[in-house]
């Protein structure tokens, strides 16, 4: 398992324990979208996310579609450099809308 | 255009080298009772004088413009450029048509007003002198040598002199000049 | 911008200002629902990427500032209330309006009081929170370290940048493709000013395969490097991806400019033409030559089929804009024509057509001594015959007069390049403008002309039109203008050299004249007579010699290669106006109409193109002290060849009661009058050069052979007068009498 799952009152918190590439994409999507069905709200935590290429990049596009759908709340929240990196060059912060703390340092 | 071909071709050098440099051959005239020479290679034709036209604003050796058959050539009065005054014209006037090159190889017809022509003579190359450093009222770059034929002695003409472009503009706006200032007053 | 991009843009903005219609009116019922507020977010925020992508600049001057308040209230700085909903449908609705002008290809020429409407919307939507509103933009919102990271939008102008569209297929991916890598590979070219991500075709959760790629992407990218640099960031993506590259606007203009310098000399492919140009990069050309191979096998089994042509496959494929697809295509026409028109000329040698205008103008000659004769012995038989001999020579004269004429268009066209390079080269931002190309005149005039026009053209280019800078500092607009122009004017050419710089300082041009002893410091010179002054040698205004104009050859040498042709150069110039140089040049040296008059027993022949008209005259008409003469209230200077030519007179006694005739001639604005003994009327004028020895001599340009044989001087009219003007003051009126 490549995630870790806290369910709490309906809200699940996820932690990412792996890269979000396309060899762990299939996998990952299954039980990202498993939580995702199963509980109303939804936190993801992406700050062991050490690499994250565009099939990652797909999943999180493909959860934020899904849930508007689902009528679901998901927030994506401590995003690791790798991903901070790859929203800022595709310009998808504003898109995803989760407030992104930068790590120390760079925050000026 | 190819030639039909009729022989081998041998002869053709030996039979160029026939002229002999030794003698060479003088037209000689006369110009204000003097007799003067040139080289009978540099003389195209001598044709009577025929209806000149004046140019205007030229200088007076410039006598004008002939038409030879159908080509506007300039007539120098040969007196006049030697300062021997402007020559009357009469029957036994004549115009030595010459050839003097211009700049860039190429060349222009110019006819030389003379009294009258006397012979052709053949010099030998003994009897060609350089120009002595003092003429007798000649201007002396007008003189190319002195020949001689028995006793009588003439002045071989420096063609490309006298009708030097450069000489005959800067007589030219010398009387331009003087034109100018007449009419200022 | 290509129409198929453009229409995604449409498609794309129309269903998201649905959504965002969706949203608010479902805020109205749920006011404090994150989803909505993102929604209507998003859409702002998208519609306005987009634009930009685009450079639909009016479309993000909007959408920007509705996309921060939609911030705002996101963030819980704003409240949402039945205004703010209703404030943001209208937004939606102007919003929809401004693209609605892009659908309609107006994007050019946006409605000023569209505009205006917009800014009105804005001002009541930011205003009405303006306190809440400066408070959050002056610091970055409470949380400091959360604010969310937003690309700074428009850094650079959004017209100039490349449009990028990558739309990778389904198996990029398993391919080992990363598409994140070429676009961060296409960093190190440019500045991404934009990036648009779509996933159009990504299916619902339960069918989409994490495996499969659904990116496309829009990316706006500033940048110097060309489209072949562009496109090999790309290079190994070229099997799982759909690449179009469209140039920033400026290039689009490079293009259209290269395609002017394009040598005529063979006919190019289209293909070629615009690789050539660097338009259309060969991997693309062959992209678009296999789709046309595959119509074109379609077509043979299905006749019914329409092959297209490259073109249109271009532009279809987004390759390359329609404007530049279009010029390449009427170059190639151009090219081809000219190409036609070729094979149907016959080479010549030029010595060959000139023996033939001579013999032509033999012709002439002995035509006219048969004239001489049929008339001398008045053989009436003959006279008709010989009148339609003379018809016929004087259309053999024009046709072969007309065999060496060629237009002066493509001597203007060489200084094309000239303007490029030295412009370049100098820093400087000039155009070219050329007009009256087609005027023709014969080739040998032509030749000669070249090397007096280059050194002008030159001139103008490197003293005449100032440094951008210069220019802006003035006033004047940056891009400074250089025309050459070409008309005809009685049996002349003109031809101008005209810049919009500088000008020429007189003061400068005086100072230097006396400092070299030209004029003296009383002597009293018109603005016209003191311009003249720069064709004396030793008068340069520019005291640093430049490696273009100055190599030693100045204004004086351009005027006597235009004197050698028998012309005139003027100049006129105004201070920081510009300046402009007009020559008049004869159309042939060859045969020209001509007006034969007597000055006692010379005759002149004064060009037929010059005299306007001739009168009788009585010597009490004429103003002998003034030199001027006053013709039906006509007030004109004039001159009296016999004196003027020094001729001498042929008849003895009073001449009081002579009667003489006036020749009233014409150049450009100047009117003379000249006074001689007799008139012959027209004739066909062979020109006769004067030869070397005549070099210089003014006021006669050659002589000409007349049926008797007899030699006649051509009149240069221009030359006379100019003499005139020179030898007396009182006669100065002749010149500057207009």
């Amino acid at each position: 398992m490549s995630i870790d799952v806290e369910n709490n009152n309906g809200v699940c918190r996820v932690v990412v324990k792996d890269e979000m590439t396309i060899y762990t994409a299939a996998a990952m999507k299954t039980d990202l979208m498993d939580q995702l069905t199963r509980c109303d709200e939804l936190e993801i935590s992406l700050q062991d996310v050490s690499e994250m290429d565009s099939a990652g990049l797909q999943l999180m596009l493909l959860l934020k579609s899904e849930e508007q759908k689902l009528k679901k709340e998901l927030r994506f929240v401590k995003h690791s450099q790798a991903v901070i990196d790859v929203l800022e060059i595709l310009d998808l912060v504003a898109h995803f809308g989760d407030p992104i703390v930068l790590p120390a340092g760079e925050a000026q | 255009m190819a030639e039909l071909i009729t022989g081998y071709n041998i002869e053709y050098e030996e039979t160029k080298e026939s002229h002999d440099e030794s003698n060479a051959q003088y037209l000689t005239f006369l110009i204000a009772g003097e007799t003067f020479a040139v080289g009978i290679l540099d003389v195209n034709e001598i044709i009577e004088v025929s209806e000149m036209t004046d140019v205007p604003m030229m200088p007076e050796f410039i006598r004008g413009v002939i038409n030879l058959r159908g080509a506007v050539v300039p007539v120098i009065d040969l007196a006049a450029r030697m300062e021997r005054g402007r020559s009357e014209l009469d029957k036994r006037s004549c115009i030595v048509l010459v050839e003097t090159p211009l700049s860039d190889n190429q060349y222009q017809v110019v006819g030389m007003l003379v009294d009258s022509v006397n012979e052709i003579v053949e010099i030998s190359q003994d009897h060609i002198q350089p120009a002595p450093a003092m003429g007798d009222g000649i201007d002396t770059r007008f003189i190319k040598a002195m020949g001689r034929v028995d006793e009588l002695f003439f002045v071989l003409l420096d063609i490309e002199n006298i009708l030097s472009n450069e000489q005959i503009t800067n007589l030219e706006q010398l009387k331009r000049m003087h034109q100018s200032s007449a009419t200022t007053l | 911008m290509v129409d198929d991009m453009k229409l995604t843009f449409l498609q794309e903005s129309e269903e998201l200002l649905q959504q965002m219609e969706d949203a608010l009116l479902a805020m109205e019922e749920a006011p404090d629902d994150e989803e909505h507020l993102n929604s209507v977010f998003r859409a702002m925020h998208t519609i306005k990427g987009a634009a930009g992508i685009f450079g639909y600049d009016f479309i993000v001057s909007f959408t920007h500032p509705v996309e921060t308040v939609m911030d705002q209230v996101r963030s819980g700085n704003r409240s949402v209330d039945s205004d703010l909903v209703a404030l943001l449908l209208e937004c939606k609705d102007h919003t929809a309006n401004l693209v609605q002008t892009v659908a309609s290809d107006n994007e050019d020429n946006v409605p000023a009081e569209l505009l205006e409407n917009g800014c009105e919307i804005l001002a009541r939507l930011t205003g009405e929170g303006s306190e809440n509103n400066s408070v959050k933009g002056a610091t970055p919102s409470v949380a400091g370290a959360s604010s969310p990271i937003e690309a700074e939008p428009q850094k650079a102008t959004p017209n100039d940048n490349w449009v990028i569209a990558l739309d990778f297929k389904q198996d990029a991916l398993r391919n080992g493709l990363d598409p994140l890598s070429f676009i961060r590979y296409l960093q190190r070219l440019g500045e991404i000013v934009n990036i648009i991500t779509f996933t159009h075709d990504m299916p619902a959760a339960n069918e989409m395969d994490p495996e499969t790629c659904y990116l496309s992407f829009r990316i706006a990218l500033h940048s110097d490097s060309n489209k072949d640099e562009i496109e090999s960031v790309f290079e190994f993506a070229v099997d799982d991806c759909d690449i179009r590259i469209l140039p920033p606007h400026s290039k689009q203009i490079t293009y259209l400019e290269l395609l002017e310098d394009v040598e005529p000399e063979s006919v190019q492919r289209l293909g070629d033409i615009l690789v050539g140009i660097g338009a259309v990069t060969q991997q693309e050309l062959e992209g678009a030559l296999n789709e046309q191979e595959a119509i074109i096998d379609e077509a043979v089994a299905n006749p019914e089929q329409k092959v297209k042509p490259l073109g249109e496959i271009l532009v279809e494929r987004n390759v390359v804009a329609k404007p530049v697809v279009e010029k390449a295509l009427k170059k190639q026409e151009d090219n081809r024509e000219k190409a036609s028109r070729d094979a149907q000329y016959i080479r010549v040698d030029a010595n060959r057509l000139g023996q033939l205008i001579n013999l032509v103008g033999e012709l002439v000659i002995s035509n006219a001594a048969v004239k001489l004769m049929v008339d001398k012995y008045e053989i009436q038989e003959a006279q008709e015959v010989v009148a339609g001999v003379d018809n016929l020579v004087e259309d053999i004269r024009d046709h072969a007069l007309q065999l060496r004429m060629v237009q002066i268009g493509d001597t203007f066209s060489r200084f094309r390049r000239v303007v490029r390079d030295v412009s370049k080269e100098l820093n400087k931002d000039i155009k070219l403008v050329i007009t009256g190309g087609e005027a023709e005149l014969d080739k040998t005039v032509v030749e000669k002309i070249n090397d007096p026009l280059t050194h002008l053209v030159r001139n103008s280019l490197d003293h005449g039109i100032e440094s951008p800078e210069e220019r802006l500092a003035k006033g004047k607009p940056a891009q400074g203008v250089l025309r050459l122009n070409a008309l005809h004017d009685s049996g002349h050419i003109v031809i101008q050299i005209a810049d919009d710089g500088a000008g020429l300082n007189v003061e400068k041009i005086r100072a230097k004249a006396e400092a070299i002893g030209l004029v003296k410091p009383d002597q009293v010179l018109s603005h016209r007579e003191t311009l003249r002054l720069i064709f004396e040698p030793g008068l340069s205004t520019k005291t640093q010699a430049s490696n273009l104009s100055g190599r030693g050859v100045g204004m004086d040498v351009v005027r006597r290669n235009i004197d050698a042709l028998r012309g005139t150069v003027e100049v006129d110039s105004s201070v920081d106006k510009g300046t402009v140089v007009t020559i008049h040049l004869p159309l042939t040296l060859a045969i020209i109409d001509g007006f034969m008059v007597g000055v006692s027993g010379e005759r002149y022949v004064i060009p037929l193109s010059m005299v306007e008209e001739c009168v009788e005259i009585d010597n009490h008409q004429l103003d002998e002290q003034r030199s001027y003469v006053n013709l039906r209230g006509d007030v004109m200077p004039f001159l009296r060849l016999r004196e003027f030519f020094d001729v001498p007179d042929d008849e003895v006694g009073d001449h009081s009661d002579r009667r003489e005739s006036l020749v009233v001639v014409r150049f450009g604005r100047t009117k003379a009058g000249l006074v001689v003994d007799q008139l012959f009327g027209e004739l066909q004028t062979v020109i006769k050069p004067l030869g070397k020895l005549f070099q210089g001599l003014k006021g006669i340009s050659g002589a000409t052979v007349l049926g008797s044989g007899d030699i006649a001087l051509i009149l240069d009219v221009q030359g006379v007068i100019g003499l005139a003007s020179q030898r007396g003051g009182h006669k100065q009126g002749l010149v500057d009498h207009a």
